[in-house]
């Protein structure tokens, strides 16, 4: 278990930050968790996850697990992410507020500072989204 | 896994990604221009590679990488089951 305060891992902020922290990291695979919240502004009227959220949520935890491993390496600040390109993105169910979304980042190849990576979010057991984004770190 | 094995299952995965007639694909044509690639789409050549075979390429050997030829060389030189 991480034990490591999520705001020292990403330079995200409440309203926006969407992972609460990470709980395991394991080779090049990192997992999160993220409970939704009644008042969070990924919301729709429906009181469902945008699927922006979703897509929101899967970066930051690509995000966290590239902050733990900056801090593991010396580094004093998470660094700084950006999203280069979304790919081949299902959202099988939006999840409604109170629901904890567990998700898996998995790094793959890296290019020039750009690292392709896959995602998937499941409630439960229950495979709610996944996909493929390219990010791109500062180092 | 034999050559021929690679050249058709990097090939049917290079169609599948960046939505090209396979005709396309000959052994002497360079990568970068047959498929348009840039820095952003490059990774995805290499991310196929890495999932489909097993097999890392650094970016500082990329540059030795031109023709789909050069790729299929690296790929059976770089198989773990060959090394």
């Amino acid at each position: 278990m991480i034990t490591e305060d999520i705001e020292r891992l990403i330079p995200q902020r409440a309203p926006i930050l969407m992972v609460d922290r990470l709980t395991q990291v394991d080779g090049a695979e990192g997992k999160t968790e993220f409970t939704i919240k009644p008042d969070n502004i990924f919301l729709d009227d429906d009181r469902r996850l945008a699927e922006a959220g979703l897509i929101e949520h899967i970066a930051q935890s690509a995000s966290a697990f590239a902050g733990y491993q900056a801090l593991e390496a010396g580094a004093t600040e998470p660094p700084i992410g950006y999203i280069g390109e979304v790919k081949k993105f299902h959202c099988y169910r939006r999840p409604q507020a109170g629901e904890v979304l567990h998700t898996t980042v998995t790094m793959g190849a890296e290019v020039g500072g750009v690292t392709l990576l896959t995602g998937a979010t499941h409630v439960g057991d229950e495979l709610v989204a996944d996909t493929r984004m390219k990010i791109s770190i500062e180092k | 896994m034999t050559r021929e094995e690679i050249i058709k299952g990097i090939n049917q995965e290079i169609v599948e990604e960046y939505e090209v007639d396979e005709s396309v694909i000959k052994p002497d044509a360079v990568i970068f221009d047959t498929l348009n690639l840039d820095s952003l789409s490059l990774v995805d050549l290499v991310g196929i590679v890495q999932f489909k075979f097993k097999v890392t390429i650094p970016t500082t050997e990329l540059k030795s990488i031109k023709t789909f030829n050069d790729l299929y060389d690296y790929i059976e030189t770089h198989l773990p089951e060959n090394k």
